[in-house]
């Protein structure tokens, strides 16, 4: 099977990435979109955290448009509710709750109220009517106002005032008058000093299509006569009425609402009971972590309400509750600027595009698939896992593009082929156990696995195997499966030929690979030096380090106290830092983000170091190069053990470099096997610059050669007259790659530059 | 495709010369090929053996950009 042969912009296959019953089941588990404590708290749906939101930027007026939003006199609301808001707050916790409605009269004396006429609305059919006066009976004529139903409302009251001294009785002077004039100014018919009698009801009743009385009124009326809890209807009567016969404040409030919502039902000929929406509080799922929140006390109240500064002071006390456990130390979250469930349904749309763009193609290939995630997320919302399921998923229907993570998976082979290696120890036909050192410390530290292989040869019993090569952790995290399957069998293949011998991995990534591969239990090396002691010679290092865990080790607290062990024993004293452990943050080479995405790679790695000026140790190449690569001291624990400090990282093509000598040196001095080396008949002169240059734009030492030797064959280039430049050009698999240079003396190539595309280009007309 | 349709192309200088035939580049219609899709260009060319000179700036430009819309389709 080819593995590397480009895809069709025309294919059009097509496969869900999960049911939407797994979909639903994933998302919910995000709980970023739940209101918070005291919005849920609320019956009536008032978003508190957002008004004290508006008030701390000083937007009075919006907060005040919301409380108008949400009932027809905030003041009421205000001054009477028992304010379950308040105690939801999760600032009681740690001192004491916001004042919610001192910030509510705060918004109402100082925000101004909301200009314009609105929308012209059409006065509904239906005619309603309020008998008697009470806070549910005032609050439902003002609802059904609003509502736009040709409202009368018979109280026994002379006036507007009297009539709200009698509801709300606790209003100041002042506030009286406002909601006084607010009740003038609505569109209800007042009918102020009605004679409220049954008898006068039953003359009027037949005039209305819609009635309500307050409980009083229906009570006289209609003893016995309950309305439902619910849709506040009375059976017998078909009146609206509070159900409670002494309900509180925000009861009352409530129940307007409510009765509200019937009114629309039954003016619509529909059963008021079914189909009403959300109503009245609820338990919200929010996580708030509250080891931020700084304790304070709610800033002083005076009689007539806040002014200004004191109202901003107050809403700037509210932590503004909300679930960013996740996003607030992973950088790849942070880039994309989503949460965890919003994004989860643009991958799942992303991947059900048959046609068009893939937008977030590139942004399901920069997770580093570390799992940071499922630690953070008090939910343990799994990223790594949908966005790797996507990539499997992509990969499947041919729309995964092989630029993305085609040089690693070419890498990986290289490891697995040409650098590969896989030896009894000599003098063992079978062998008890086998060293697994990883690509990447092969490419990295190569004199460090040497001296590992050396040392655990000679002090293990039983034999000791080396098979050098990659655990297939690249072809899974690209998501490609059938070359990871052919890994397997590679591996497989390799293992029962050295007769089964226990697996000493020196990289976690591979360990845990190895692990799920086989299904058979994998030792670190760190574990087999607890055991046997560290060799002679190892460095001690006596300056404060920081312990990086690895991403793989997440969740392996075995792991984790064993690497410890061993650098305690190096002498290490290790500098506590909130991130490591199981809440370690990924270096950038995870899920091949370095491949695919190297902005975002360099900043995981600078998000790892940053703040600290103190050198790193890990126990997994690829971070020891990704830091170092970031100009942060960092080191291998391997390097402290064996003595074997690896020096600057090396760059792509030391890297494969190093796997060959690694191999011939390994070879040579322990197998006494000879190696040939064929060197070419040329010379070829790369600069630092251009070697940075290469590096940069991926291109290997390797392909250089590569097309050098063409030239040197066929002699087909371009030749630039003003600087005496020669470009030379070669397609290599899916890559044509040109180069600069000039020929110094007869076979001495000196390397200008470099670059390369993924395009063929052909005449026309051939 | 069109035939008479071009999307990009390169002017050519007199001073690129073919290394293995010895004459000079001459502006000649090619086509770029990616992912099942071609794109008709105007490119240096040797008339004689059709070498096609892809220079640095197209292909860290134009080439990739185009690339990556591909990539994404």
């Amino acid at each position: 099977m080819d593995h590397f042969k480009e895809r069709s912009t025309r294919d059009y296959f097509q496969k869900k990435l999960y049911t939407m019953e797994e979909l639903f089941k994933r998302e919910n588990r995000c709980i970023y979109e739940e209101p918070a404590f005291c919005h849920a708290a609320c019956p009536l749906g008032l978003d508190a955290k957002k008004l004290a939101f508006f008030i701390e930027k000083g937007a009075f007026s919006d907060a005040r448009a919301m409380l108008e939003h949400i009932t027809p006199f905030p003041m009421i609301l205000a001054y009477g509710c028992d304010a379950p808001c308040e105690k939801a707050c999760r600032m009681n916790e740690v001192g004491e709750g916001i004042n919610i409605r001192g910030l509510e009269r705060a918004a109402m004396y100082h925000g101004s109220p909301k200009g314009g006429k609105g929308l012209f609305k059409f006065k509904k059919k239906q005619k309603a009517a309020v008998f008697g006066s009470d806070l549910f009976s005032l609050f439902l004529a003002g609802e059904l106002a609003r509502k736009s139903y040709p409202t009368s409302f018979y109280v026994n009251q002379k006036d507007a005032i009297s009539l709200l001294k009698d509801c709300a009785p606790f209003l100041l002077k002042d506030d009286l008058v406002n909601e006084a004039k607010k009740l003038e100014n609505m569109d209800i018919k007042i009918l102020y000093s009605s004679n409220l009698t049954k008898e006068f009801f039953e003359s009027e009743k037949d005039n209305f299509d819609i009635i309500a009385t307050s409980r009083s009124f229906l009570d006289m009326c209609f003893p016995n006569d309950i309305p439902n809890k619910e849709t506040l209807l009375a059976p017998i009567s078909n009146i609206l009425s509070s159900q409670d016969s002494n309900p509180s404040v925000l009861q009352s409030i409530f129940d307007a609402r409510r009765a509200g919502v019937s009114v629309d039902r039954i003016s619509q000929g529909l059963d008021p009971a079914s189909s009403r929406g959300e109503e009245g509080s609820r338990e919200s799922r929010l996580y708030t972590n509250m080891n931020e929140a700084i304790p304070s006390n709610q800033i002083y109240e005076p009689e007539n309400g806040y002014i200004t500064k004191e109202a901003i002071e107050e809403a700037s006390r509210c932590i503004q509750c909300k679930c960013e456990e996740c996003i607030k130390h992973c950088v790849f979250l942070q880039d994309t600027g989503k949460y965890p469930k919003k994004l989860t349904r643009e991958i799942f749309n992303n991947v059900d595009i048959i046609m068009g763009d893939h937008m977030m193609n590139k942004t399901i290939n920069s997770c580093s698939l570390c799992g940071q995630c499922t630690v953070t997320c008090p939910n343990g919302y799994d990223m790594a896992e949908i966005c790797l399921d996507a990539r499997e998923n992509m990969v499947s229907t041919t729309k995964m593009a092989l630029a993305y993570h085609e040089f690693a998976l070419l890498d990986m082979l290289f490891s697995n082929n040409e650098a590969f290696l896989s030896k009894p120890q000599v003098g063992y036909e079978n062998c008890k156990y086998v060293f697994f050192p990883g690509c990447q410390a092969g490419a990295i530290a190569p004199d460090a696995v040497f001296k590992a292989y050396v040392d655990l040869s000679k002090r293990l019993d039983g034999g000791v195997g080396l098979i050098n090569g990659c655990c297939g952790a690249i072809a899974k995290w690209a998501g490609r499966t059938a070359i990871y399957e052919e890994c397997e069998e590679q591996l497989k293949n390799e293992i029962n030929k050295l007769g089964n011998p226990l697996i000493i991995a020196a990289c976690p990534t591979c360990k845990k690979t190895l692990e799920e591969m086989l299904k058979i239990e994998v030792k670190g090396i760190w574990d087999v030096l607890n055991e046997i002691g560290l060799p002679k010679g190892a460095l001690e290092y006596d300056r404060p380090l920081i312990m990086h865990d690895s991403c793989s080790a997440r969740g392996d607290s075995d792991m984790q106290a064993s690497i410890r062990k061993l650098t305690n024993s190096l002498g290490c004293t290790l500098k506590d830092v909130p991130y490591n452990g199981d809440m370690s943050e990924c270096c950038g080479y995870g899920g091949l983000v370095s491949y695919v995405n190297k902005e975002l790679a360099s900043k995981m790695a600078q998000s790892c170091t940053k703040d600290e000026d103190v050198p790193f140790i890990s126990y997994c190449m690829a971070c020891r190069d990704r830091f170092a690569r970031e100009k942060r001291e960092s080191m291998h624990v391997l390097e402290l053990v064996y003595a074997a400090p690896a020096g600057n990282p090396p760059d792509i093509s030391k890297k494969r470099k190093n796997r060959l000598s690694l191999k011939r040196k390994l070879l040579e001095e322990i197998w006494k096997e000879e190696v040939i080396v064929i060197n070419p008949e040329y010379k070829i002169v790369i600069s630092e610059d251009v070697a940075k240059i290469l590096d940069e734009r991926m291109i290997l030492e390797e392909d250089v050669y590569s097309v050098i030797e063409a030239y040197h064959e066929d002699g087909s280039a371009v030749y630039d007259e003003i600087d005496g430049t020669l470009t030379s050009s070669l397609r290599k698999g899916n890559v044509t790659f040109w180069l600069k240079f000039k020929k110094d003396e007869p076979d001495v190539y000196i390397i200008l530059g470099a670059y390369s595309h993924r395009m063929k280009v052909r005449v026309r007309y051939e | 495709m069109t035939d008479n349709k071009v999307y990009y192309t390169v002017e050519t200088g007199d001073n690129l010369i073919c290394q293995k035939c010895g004459i000079p580049l001459v502006k000649t219609e090619a086509v770029f090929e990616y992912l099942n899709n071609s794109f008709p260009v105007e490119l240096p060319a040797c008339p004689k053996c059709g070498f096609v000179y892809v220079p640095e700036d197209l292909a860290l430009g134009k080439v990739l950009s185009v690339e990556k819309v591909l990539e994404d389709k």
